[in-house]
């Protein structure tokens, strides 16, 4: 039932680098966007969305040989989205203040095309602890390009980190402004866009075969 | 039909299965749903005393004192009040009776030392909900504060940052004129606004302009109906004793 070592952590190493959901598989695009304004609401979604992933693929995946084919993809649905409520109302009750900031992104990981993907491409497939590896690995490399982004974005946006002020106010003194377009939509396209093409032109990592 | 009973693609097995699979997630649901309700609606109520107490700057914005000083703080400082459309204070609700608080002299709790009004309009994603507190003189905010609403995380969302937040503080709903304006959102930062204006807008958020269009709207709207709580308090109907300044109750 379990595999070696080695084969975990290739499962890994293809979830967050060379398989990424957003720079490899692009998606999941829809929410990096959204939650990517400040730090720390994108790590409270990376935390929420790895283990919604997580599990949606370790029960699909124990229920692979009983899901009827034609009606697998209503099955995983309604299976991500029981996980995605139940997780919502937890945080509602126990951490009240981020659910709060999170508002309606929690309710949203349903609509995440990683989750339906993972399921539907891997835990459809391999058995339970593989998949529940590949939705963390997933969820992880999902968390890695959206913690990047917020980083640029809350940086250049509005010049702080989780909320301090980190650029010095000489700096400001001199002329520096903050960068209105990071606090829109469109920056975190450039600065996804630009990720996508610095993962991809990384000598030796690519995986993109011409 | 059912010899097969047990294959995944006979179409009694499939029927069955999605029965189950909606029967075991409605019942998680559920057992999440009301199990957790309590402990929600705990959450939901001290955050909006939380938020009360912060529009009428008793709390200093950003923190959050246990849950028992909160509570205490409330009880001590805030009183519910039902008013009839002209502002007068009624003992029980009538058709036309509205509700607010009233918070309390800090020495003296018999004494109003301001008043908060619920603030209950519509956003640019769902509804905005929030408190907008006056001083006893019926005209300076004293604070806001929102506990409630769906706008962008970033954008309109910034409504309820602490910039934003203390920019009402001070503002007056009468212009220089002493009429009734009522306090808006300006586009932009109040500088650039012409200098008799200044005092009844706060700075807008960059990219929400619609969120503050709403906001200003349902402010102006609350202010109007409760336009007769205001004007007695204008004309020292309420304020039974000299005025207490307002002061962070934690200090005492």
């Amino acid at each position: 039932m379990f595999k070696s070592k080695e084969e975990y952590l290739e499962i890994l190493t293809k979830g967050i680098w060379t398989e990424n959901p957003v720079a490899f598989q692009v998606l999941g695009i829809c929410s990096a966007l959204a939650v990517t304004v400040k730090m720390s609401t994108a790590i409270v979604m990376s935390i929420a969305l790895t283990a919604v992933t997580a599990f949606s693929s370790l029960i699909i995946s124990m229920l692979r040989k009983r899901i009827p084919s034609n009606i697998r993809i209503i099955v995983e649905l309604a299976i991500i989205a029981s996980l995605v409520i139940v997780t919502d109302e937890i945080l509602k009750a126990f951490f009240y203040d981020i659910s709060k900031q999170l508002s309606i992104f929690v309710g949203l990981i349903i609509t995440n095309c990683i989750v339906l993907g993972r399921a539907e491409a891997f835990a459809m497939a391999n058995p339970p602890i593989d998949s529940f590896v590949d939705g963390v690995a997933n969820g992880l490399g999902y968390s890695m390009i959206l913690i990047a982004v917020a980083f640029f974005r809350e940086l250049l946006g509005s010049g702080k980190l989780f909320g301090f002020s980190v650029i010095p106010q000489f700096i400001y003194d001199l002329g520096f402004q903050d960068m209105g377009l990071m606090v829109l939509a469109p920056g975190a396209f450039f600065l996804i866009g630009l990720l996508v093409w610095l993962k991809n032109t990384l000598p030796g990592i690519s995986t993109e075969k011409r | 039909m059912f010899e097969n009973l047990f294959n995944k693609d006979n179409k009694v097995y499939v029927v069955l299965f999605a029965l189950a699979t909606s029967l075991i997630c409605s019942v998680l649901i559920t057992a999440a749903a009301s199990g957790l309700k309590d402990r929600q609606q705990e959450n939901i109520d001290l955050d909006r005393k939380v938020n009360l107490l912060r529009a009428a700057n008793l709390l200093p914005a950003g923190t959050k004192p246990p849950k028992q000083e909160i509570v205490a703080m409330y009880d001590a400082r805030i009183r519910d009040v039902i008013v009839d459309s002209q502002g007068n204070v009624i003992q029980k609700d009538t058709k036309d009776s509205m509700h607010l608080y009233f918070v309390r002299g800090e020495d003296d709790p018999e004494a109003v030392a301001g008043y908060i009004l619920p603030i209950n309009t519509r956003g640019l994603w769902g509804k905005i909900y929030g408190y907008l507190a006056f001083e006893n003189d019926g005209q300076t905010v004293s604070g806001f504060s929102v506990y409630s609403h769906s706008e962008t995380p970033g954008l309109g969302g910034e409504i309820e940052s602490n910039w934003f937040q203390n920019n009402f503080k001070g503002k007056k709903i009468l212009n220089s004129q002493d009429k009734f304006v009522s306090v808006g959102i300006a586009k932009g930062k109040v500088e650039n606004l012409p200098k008799n204006k200044r005092e009844n807008y706060v700075d807008g958020i960059s990219g929400a302009t619609l969120t503050g269009k709403y906001l200003s709207e349902g402010i102006k709207a609350t202010l109007e109906q409760y336009e007769g709580v205001s004007i007695s308090f204008r004309q020292k109907e309420l304020r039974a004793k000299p005025p207490t300044e307002a002061k962070p109750a934690a200090e005492s």
